[in-house]
């Protein structure tokens, strides 16, 4: 006996452990308590695990097609507003019925903030993608409760309906300001003075509301660094847009319509 | 904020241009609030789908009027909301003030017990060692409950203010398993320290995640604690030890993990145990472990 169990020892101590024990019923009355609980907590985590795998899925989607709304209401003009921003909420519509359903069920409870950084890219590119659709569309700003208005069907009303929270909305705002940046000066580029001089006043009152408010979000470390950019985005917009005013007399004299009025202009110096 | 000046040369550059725009001020970046913007809808109005160049002049007559006069709906909407968002931030904001007081509270007591348990390294008796942290065991009781009590106050947020707590109720843990290890020599189940910190509530419970991350520095105490013992002449200990920590492992590999913190620490767990082997290892072969081949099957530790 003493032999037996001397060699069952030196497996222990290889490291073969769960081998030798099945071999020692003894052994595996002591510990299997440990084991039944630990079954448990393997269960708990092998669960946690998929839901918060499907949870990063679903909010790749949403990236994504979120980003090709946004792409698609980059391509607006004066000529083609309405049917841009037709098919731009057409789609958004679509991310919403197609993929942030997916995050109702298994955001419930306590894992809405549990899971935050797992959807939380998702949602910041939705918020993006339907205030930039909100502005071309109304000029004025989608605000949090109308968005999650528009959330509601998609839950069952026996349950919880799935929210966005208010930090997700405000870092979703801040990379709003990069994307009217880009529009306005495509905007000027094409000409479209009046609609780049709204985007620049647009985007400095978001900027001055998001000062006030971004040293009270939790954790506000990565929304700092993206008040930075929006500071710069603002810059650029304002900056362009003083071109414009600076220049402004030359271009009436051209006139509005001809398109090609910019070739005849001079060099612009920055 | 950074400050961040217009380049002034143009506007020094052309004199014409205040006559245009007198309008723009070139004022300094951090006064910008000052400068009330214009609501968009006025300066397009009936026609937002064509957005044509204007004459200089229109645009100006109507910004001047709207400076004047009162904000239309686009900002003042946005104020408010803004409004709202500070008001609410600011109370999660003082609830996390809150939280932070409890927790420092906390780490206090878990620093006091954590000092007392290190008497075991010095071989004293267990029952004198074990007696001032059993005693704050209530204390951290009390500290929990005040916990779940500001927790109340917003319902379903528990993982919100999650990480304001999440290492000290970790240490909490592994001090508890300890003592209750030292005590009986079995592992403390996550029940068994929910019940003893009170954190069986429906809306308050001890994360899984936490008491096993807790386990883990459970198992970092345990080479140190063989050596000390070994050197106090209790040769019994490593053997108990090596059981233990074998089991534990044991139940830990049952577990599929990512690769985050929870892992990292039961990486740490294989390095304790084989500390522990080579120190039991060694004992061995030098025949200093008597009685090695009796099966205790995890009895009271009898130093």
């Amino acid at each position: 006996m003493a032999s037996k169990s001397k060699t069952h020892r030196l497996h222990q101590l290889s490291g073969t452990a769960l081998q030798s024990i099945a071999k020692r019923p003894r052994t595996i009355t002591t510990e299997s308590y440990m084991k039944d609980a630990f079954a448990n907590y393997a269960g708990y985590l092998n669960e946690l695990n998929e839901k918060r795998e499907r949870v990063v899925k679903a909010s790749r989607d949403i990236t994504i097609n979120s980003k090709k709304v946004i792409f698609q209401v980059h391509r607006i003009s004066r000529d083609n507003k309405e049917e841009v921003l037709k098919k731009a909420e057409a789609d958004l519509v679509a991310v919403k019925d197609q993929y942030i359903s997916r995050l109702v069920k298994e955001l419930q409870g306590t894992d809405f903030w549990k899971l935050r950084r797992a959807y939380s890219p998702g949602v910041q590119e939705y918020v993006e993608a339907a205030t930039f659709c909100k502005f071309c569309r109304t000029g004025t700003l989608l605000d949090l409760e109308e968005l999650n208005a528009g959330l509601l069907p998609l839950s069952d009303p026996a349950i919880e309906p799935l929210q966005i929270n208010v930090l997700d909305y405000l870092l979703g705002l801040a990379d709003l300001t990069g994307e009217l940046m880009r529009l306005a000066i495509g905007r000027i580029s094409d000409g479209e003075l009046d609609f780049a001089e709204k985007i620049c006043r647009f985007s400095r009152d978001i900027y001055r509301e998001l000062t006030l408010v971004v040293p009270l979000m939790d954790n506000n470390s990565d929304m700092k660094t993206k008040m930075d950019t929006m500071l710069q985005s603002v810059l650029k917009i304002e900056n362009a847009c003083l071109s414009v005013h600076v220049r402004g007399s030359e271009y009436t004299l051209l006139g509005s319509s001809d398109p090609s009025f910019l070739m005849g202009v001079p060099d612009m110096q920055s | 904020m950074k400050s961040a000046f217009r380049n002034a040369v143009a506007l020094r550059t052309l004199p014409h241009y205040h006559f245009i725009n007198p309008h723009f001020h070139s004022l300094p970046r951090f006064s910008v609030a000052a400068v009330s913007s214009p609501p968009s809808s006025l300066v397009s109005p009936s026609k937002p789908e064509t957005f044509r160049f204007r004459r200089r002049s229109s645009p100006l007559r109507v910004r001047y009027s709207s400076m004047t006069g009162g904000e239309t709906d686009a900002p003042a909407s946005m104020e408010k909301q803004f409004e709202d968002f500070r008001v609410k931030l600011d109370e999660a904001g003082s609830l996390r003030e809150r939280i932070r007081a409890v927790v420092n509270e906390i780490e206090s007591i878990t620093r006091l017990m954590h000092a007392s348990l290190l008497h075991v390294h010095q071989s004293r008796p267990l029952s004198e060692v074990l007696e001032k942290p059993k005693a704050q065991v209530d204390g951290l009781k009390e500290l929990y409950g005040r916990l779940a009590e500001v927790l109340c106050e917003c319902p379903g947020e528990y993982y919100r203010f999650h990480n304001d707590w999440r290492s000290e109720t970790q240490t909490v843990v592994s001090l508890l398993a300890f003592m209750h290890w030292l005590e009986t020599g079995k592992l403390l189940m996550h029940t068994e320290a929910e019940e003893k910190l009170g954190m069986n509530q429906a809306e308050f419970a001890l994360d899984i995640e936490d008491y096993l991350i807790g386990l883990c520095f459970l198992s970092n105490e345990m080479p140190r604690y063989v050596v000390n013992q070994v050197l106090a002449g209790n040769y019994d200990c490593p053997r108990k030890v090596l059981r233990f920590l074998t089991d534990l492992h044991a139940a830990f590999r049952m577990l599929n993990l990512r690769n985050d913190f929870l892992r990292k620490k039961f990486d740490s767990l294989k390095y304790d145990l084989k500390r522990v082997e080579e120190v039991y290892y060694d004992m061995k072969i030098r025949h200093l472990a008597n009685g090695d081949s009796a099966e205790d099957n995890g009895t009271q530790g009898q130093s």
